[in-house]
């Protein structure tokens, strides 16, 4: 064990972007009430694949390696759609996936938002409509907010998130 | 005989059955208005897979089978609808009626069954695993997959090789490297032309780095599922630093559109201090991790796959040699001068699996150092050759197959096996004997593809 912390010592932080950091605590104060209100002072996120390649998934996967630690800004990937306030979808919704998708979205508590993540989402990805798909998502779910990549790095979605939530100011 | 795939192909007399064996192929021509044709499952369990989705695809009903379910065509699925018909046309189909999916399970007292998926609780690919337990045993599991079964092989009907490029390389994205590769095989056997030295050790070098990815990624969270966090803190790490290599070699952190024609010119340099630091963090997590007792509690005897059984389900990749199968592509003369050794373990089980892949990792920097070179190469190839064409690559979960079949330059048929095809079906055999907690362990030490698996 004392290697370990030997390693440790020696690798320190290795978190980048920390003005993520205070881009989300100037969010969070800006729309005090709203990010309280709505998302209880953290976001809670959903993670649906509709039928991608697994490289948007790879890369919400890496949101939580040390470069990035997406949960020090309070942003959270959740087990069950009950927990969420969020759905984040990828992929371009299979004929297979369409009902699983929908039944997921509906045991979202409302208020809810539905975030589509990577090209595959909105059919901008190279595949071709065919029979087997039923997106995009757009013609089937109330689309908040796109982030678009093939896949989008995970700078890029958080990014994205930042950016839904900085979306309620306007409003 | 390992058996490789089994798949069909619409042709002017009828409908033709490929059975493709390690050592040959054998074709049988059915009849277009009522095909027929035998089982081979009862020698070759991981045909079954193979031949409903040749029932699903083509109607092609299979004598002899104890398995008639349909596999790619789920409970909404309109029946009789054969979609890989030159026939069918259709770019929408509208939900039919619910029928529901009768899953293998096994009866009595006690006994309850439970049911985890399509979507899962992390962040994964969605898919379906149906278990029979007596308290915490389990007795029987399925796995049902191709929830992302998007259409591949109908999509790039019709299309060039170039046109198709694109989708392919998207088929699987831990994989997409592999599948490349698999792709300009193909396409430079349509065309005759003769891949130059460096290009093709730039590809290898760009395929091992896949793996070294991959495998950094399982490595991580292999214990993580047994409740070891740190592990994954630090591999997870290892395998950001793969990603970003890649990105800098290719402009992409998954390399999507890297293998082409020409390979740039490298700074090697830079590369090379690179690998030697990842080779030194990997003695250290080795060494690190091999001594945590308790971590090994849960690893050794989890999961087993007999060596017989991976012989019999013509198992592939890292499943099989962690079986003492030895079934790897890369065994031929370029890789082994390129320092290429064959990493098998005998127990097959959870801790062999990650035996495997930690001793990959190494080979695998070692490997593309030797791969490592300044110069730039470029090929033009040629006019593709109608006919039919096949590669094997060995990707980062094992053994690819596509095979392509061209007719006035467009594609005809499209079939590609991934690895996870034949390995998946053999999942059940590792259950048995284990806790329904160890099943996430099991899966993750196998890490199959769905995307690939469901194209």
């Amino acid at each position: 064990m004392l290697r370990f912390w030997q390693k440790r010592a020696l690798t320190g932080v290795v978190t980048e972007h920390r003005e993520f950091e205070d881009e989300i605590a100037q969010i969070r104060s800006v729309l005090k009430d709203e990010v309280k209100k709505r998302f209880a002072g953290s976001l809670a996120i959903r993670m649906v694949d509709s039928g991608s390649c697994n490289a948007c998934e790879a890369e919400c996967n890496a949101l939580s390696n040390p470069f990035y630690d997406l949960e020090r800004l309070g942003i959270r990937f959740v087990a069950s759609p009950r927990h969420a306030d969020v759905m984040l979808l990828s992929g371009v919704m299979t004929f297979n996936m369409f009902h699983h998708v929908m039944d997921a979205w509906e045991q979202i508590p409302e208020p809810k938002w539905c975030i589509t993540l990577g090209d595959c989402s909105v059919m901008q990805a190279p595949f071709t409509k065919s029979f087997a798909i039923k997106g995009p998502v757009g013609e089937h779910l109330p689309v908040a907010w796109h982030i678009p990549g093939c896949p989008p790095s995970p700078e890029v979605i958080m990014r994205g998130l930042l950016d839904f939530l900085r979306s309620f100011e306007q409003k | 005989m390992r058996l490789i795939a089994r798949y069909a192909v619409e042709r002017q007399e009828g409908l033709e059955v490929v059975t493709r064996y390690d050592e040959k192929s054998e074709s049988v021509m059915l009849d277009r208005q009522n095909p027929c044709v035998d089982t081979i499952a009862t020698f070759h369990p991981s045909a079954i897979w193979f031949e409903r989705k040749m029932h699903d695809d083509f109607g092609i009903k299979i004598e002899g089978a104890f398995d008639n379910r349909p596999l790619v065509h789920h409970e909404r699925f309109p029946k009789g609808v054969h979609p890989m018909r030159k026939e069918f046309t259709q770019t929408a189909l509208d939900f039919a009626d619910f029928t529901s999916y009768k899953f293998e399970a096994v009866g009595g007292d006690g006994v309850f069954e439970v049911a985890v998926g399509p979507i899962h609780a992390g962040i994964i690919e969605p898919g379906h695993f149906h278990f029979s337990q007596a308290g915490e045993d389990m007795l029987h599991q399925e796995v049902r997959h191709f929830y992302k079964y998007r259409g591949i092989e109908k999509m790039v009907e019709g299309m060039t090789l170039d046109e198709a490029k694109p989708v392919i390389e998207r088929i699987s994205g831990n994989e997409s490297v592999a599948y490349q590769i698999a792709w300009q095989q193909i396409a430079a056997q349509a065309a005759g032309a003769e891949m130059p030295l460096p290009l093709r050790r730039y590809h290898a070098f760009l395929l091992e780095l896949e793996r070294f990815i991959h495998h950094w990624t399982d490595l991580g969270f292999i214990p993580n599922d047994a409740g070891f966090g740190a592990a994954l803190a630090y591999a997870s790490r290892i395998a950001e630093e793969g990603r970003r290599m890649m990105a800098a070699l290719t402009g992409h952190r998954f390399g999507f559109g890297a293998v082409k024609w020409e390979k740039p010119r490298i700074e090697t340099q830079g590369v090379a201090a690179w690998l030697e630091r990842m080779a030194n963090e990997a003695v250290w997590f080795k060494e690190w991790i091999m001594d945590i007792p308790s971590l090994w509690d849960r690893f050794d005897t989890t999961g087993r796959l007999r060596h017989e059984k991976a012989v019999k389900y013509d198992c592939v990749g890292v499943v099989a040699r962690a079986c003492g199968v030895p079934v790897d592509v890369r065994l031929n003369p370029f890789y082994i001068e390129h320092g290429f050794k064959m990493q098998t373990q005998a127990y097959g089980d959870v801790g062999a699996r990650f035996k495997v892949r930690l001793a990959e990792v190494e080979n695998s920097i070692a490997m593309m150092r030797n791969f490592l070179e300044e110069e730039a190469a470029a090929l033009t190839p040629g006019e593709a050759e109608d006919g039919r064409y096949e590669a094997f690559v060995e990707s980062s979960l094992g053994e690819l197959y596509m095979t392509v079949e061209l007719k006035g330059g467009k594609i005809e048929r499209f079939f590609a096996r991934d690895p996870g095809f034949v390995n998946w079906q053999a999942l059940h055999l590792m259950m048995p004997g284990n806790i329904i907690a160890d099943f996430p362990l099991i899966n993750k030490s196998c890490d199959l593809s769905y995307a690939g698996n469901d194209l």
